[in-house]
């Protein structure tokens, strides 16, 4: 199948007052159509920079694609003009992001941003867009659509923001929708919401999803492939029960180690044992050297990794550890 | 059975917030509406809920830094809601808190040296080379170096700023911390690093904790006993083995259900059920009968009429007409 967005060895640097650092080195990946990529790794990983540079956002200055390919539906748009960009932003690929309240424009009324969406993108009048807002809101599971579309986002909460730019982003029936942590700012209940309608939206529309998230919770329900990041690389790749069951990178270990056991499977009278720890921190991006960029927090760290970068090689999946091998 | 160190009864908050027009009547919102629990030494109880659920001003209030308008608290013999202001003084250095996000709750100009040491000063512990050496000795229990005392906050990452936290808390050899969120604002993996630590200097030290958090995992882990909190009132009462094996309160349940798990898997076509519609109702105007009942999935006729107490059903307390078997 040909992927609907493909990056080939993409490099981004950003100039710093450190000088030129490497945000993302050698990063490839595919998102085909209609499947859930997830992308997961801590903050500073460079999994928003990865969605940036898919919608062609990389802030520049300070921000340079440096080496490799975007392909979007089988068109190179790496160095695409600005015009055909912002044709594709908001039809064919669509994002939603973290904070929705910063996301959206605190003087207009929600009916009215997402109506401003669909008359960028459609020939159609401006009664026709009002038509479709309410539509789009009871696709999304607001109650009363007709009163909510001339709310301002004051007047919503968090949950219902982040329906309405989930009704923003699917308003031209996009093929990728690119999600940047999209409830993290969110309680768990309306993060199940909003998780629940992602998988109903799919289901409904086809539409590809990117799911950048720090929690292996969320890549297990939500995601069919899933690439782990660090520091600016992908370190480990592949299907997401493959990496939540057979795990081999360390780091990847270390983020599905990490998280509480929660449910009746944990509820046994003893203490539950100490959670395994990925200790330090991820290193500042100009402070890395030609090791293993994780060898500093590695327990299995050696002369080897901190020499000598280890590249991805497929195992039974590809990952990017020296000892890889012996993991498995 | 030890006595608890922290015992709160019928614990009540009310805000003023203002009058519906020029000559209305006062408007007051009811935000902890009778809480009960005991906390024993040692002893970590976790406050549960949705943001608005009232978890935060029932621990606040439980220290006196949120003014309760009724119930009693008592804490290692004292009634602290009607200790004179230099006994209660006295207390404070019994009684922490670690806040939730690291950013703003370290002081942007001091050194972290003096924000660590910024309690002892201010209870007046020791001497100033004895409070300078205990500091020394707090940043080697958190995981800190001794030689990062004199760098300001911003230097640090935000898992080091919630040590400094913790090392600030510390400080004075309190009995109970109040820890508000504290790994929320973590990455995964620092939050790991942060929890193991809380537990450890709790075995050290034989601290208690009032844990307060909306992630069950979190809470798994770390608390010994659970109160799930909605609107301001506690709605089920029960050690973790019970709480997690039997969930009672259809709330519990869905909390459950919301949380993501490595078990559930898009490959094997999960889906959710019985999950809630919406958001918290507004606490300005509680319904008659159970305020879960607007959302609950198993909600029946009587729920809307009357509202449900707390009482013990197995080995849980729990505020419902029709609890899960």
């Amino acid at each position: 199948m040909t992927p609907l967005m493909s990056l080939r060895d993409l490099k981004v640097e950003f100039d710093t007052r450190h000088g030129r650092v490497t945000a993302l080195s050698g990063v490839s990946l595919d998102v085909r159509p209609g499947e859930t990529l997830g992308i997961v790794g801590e903050s500073g990983c460079g999994k928003s920079i990865t969605a940036l540079a898919m919608m062609g956002l990389v802030p520049n200055p300070p921000g340079h694609v440096t080496q490799g390919v975007i392909e979007f539906n089988g068109e190179d748009i790496t160095h695409a003009p600005a015009r055909r960009l912002q044709q594709l932003r908001g039809g064919d690929i669509a994002m939603i992001f973290q904070e929705p309240m910063t996301s959206l424009n605190p003087v207009f009324t929600v009916g009215d941003q997402i109506s401003e969406a669909i008359l960028l993108h459609q020939d159609i009048s401006k009664a026709e867009a009002a038509q479709q807002v309410i539509d789009l809101l009871d696709t999304v599971g607001i109650p009363e659509p007709e009163a909510r579309a001339k709310s301002y986002p004051h007047q919503l909460s968090g949950g219902m923001r982040q329906r309405v730019m989930i009704a923003m982003a699917i308003s031209c029936r996009p093929k990728l929708l690119i999600a940047d942590e999209p409830t993290t700012a969110l309680d768990v209940t309306v993060q199940a919401q909003i998780f629940d309608l992602m998988r109903e939206i799919q289901a409904k529309f086809g539409v590809a999803i990117v799911l950048i998230t720090h929690d292996m919770g969320a890549i297990a329900e939500m995601t069919d492939r899933v690439a782990v990041m660090y520091a600016g690389r992908i370190i480990e790749q592949g299907r997401s029960d493959e990496i939540l069951d057979n795990p081999m990178h360390p780091y990847t270990r270390g983020l599905i180690g990490c998280i509480p056991v929660l449910g009746r499977e944990a509820a046994s009278t003893d203490r539950l044992p100490p959670l395994a720890e990925i200790p330090g921190v991820v290193p500042p991006l100009h402070l890395l050297g030609d090791g293993c960029a994780f060898a500093e927090r590695c327990a299995l760290a050696d002369a080897n990794c901190r020499a000598q970068r280890p590249l991805l090689v497929v195992k039974s999946h590809p990952v990017a550890c020296h000892h890889a091998g012996v993991l498995a | 059975m030890s006595d608890p160190l922290l015992s709160v009864r019928n614990l009540q908050v009310s805000f003023d917030v203002g009058r519906k027009g020029l000559f209305g009547k006062p408007q007051q919102l009811r935000a902890v509406r009778g809480v009960d629990f005991d906390l024993m030494p040692g002893r970590t109880l976790g406050l549960v809920g949705e943001s608005g659920s009232g978890k935060t001003t029932t621990a606040m209030a439980a220290i006196r830094l949120t003014a309760a308008t009724g119930g009693a608290v008592q804490f290692d013999g004292h009634d602290l809601l009607s200790l004179p202001e230099g006994e209660m003084r006295k207390q404070r250095k019994h009684l922490q808190v670690i806040f939730q996000d690291p950013y703003s709750s370290l002081n942007p100009r001091d050194r972290v040296g003096a924000v660590v040491r910024e309690p002892l000063d201010l209870m007046d512990v020791g001497d100033p080379a004895g409070r300078e050496a205990r500091v020394r000795d707090l940043f080697g229990l958190v995981g800190l170096r001794p030689d990062q005392m004199s760098l300001f906050p911003h230097q640090f990452s935000g898992g080091q700023r919630q040590r400094i936290s913790i090392a600030r808390a510390l400080a004075t050899n309190p009995r109970l911390i109040v820890c508000d969120e504290p790994v929320s604002a973590l990455d995964v993996a620092i939050q790991a690093q942060i929890l193991n630590l809380l537990r450890r200097l709790q075995d050290e030290f034989g601290l208690s904790y009032l844990f307060i958090s909306h992630d069950l995992g979190v809470v798994q882990f770390i608390c010994d006993d659970i109160a799930v909190m909605y609107l301001g009132e506690i709605v089920e009462y029960a050690d973790r083995p019970t709480l997690f094996s039997k969930p009672r309160h259809p709330y519990t349940a869905v909390l459950l259900e919301a949380a993501p798990s490595l078990k559930r898997r898009k490959s094997s076509g999960y889906q959710r059920e019985g999950m809630v519609k919406g958001d918290l109702p507004s606490p300005m105007n509680l319904p008659k009968g159970c305020a879960f009942a607007s959302r609950c999935p198993v909600v029946q006729d009587r729920c809307r009429a009357q509202a449900p107490a707390l009482r013990e059903v197995g080995d849980s307390r729990v505020a419902c007409h029709f609890p899960l078997s």
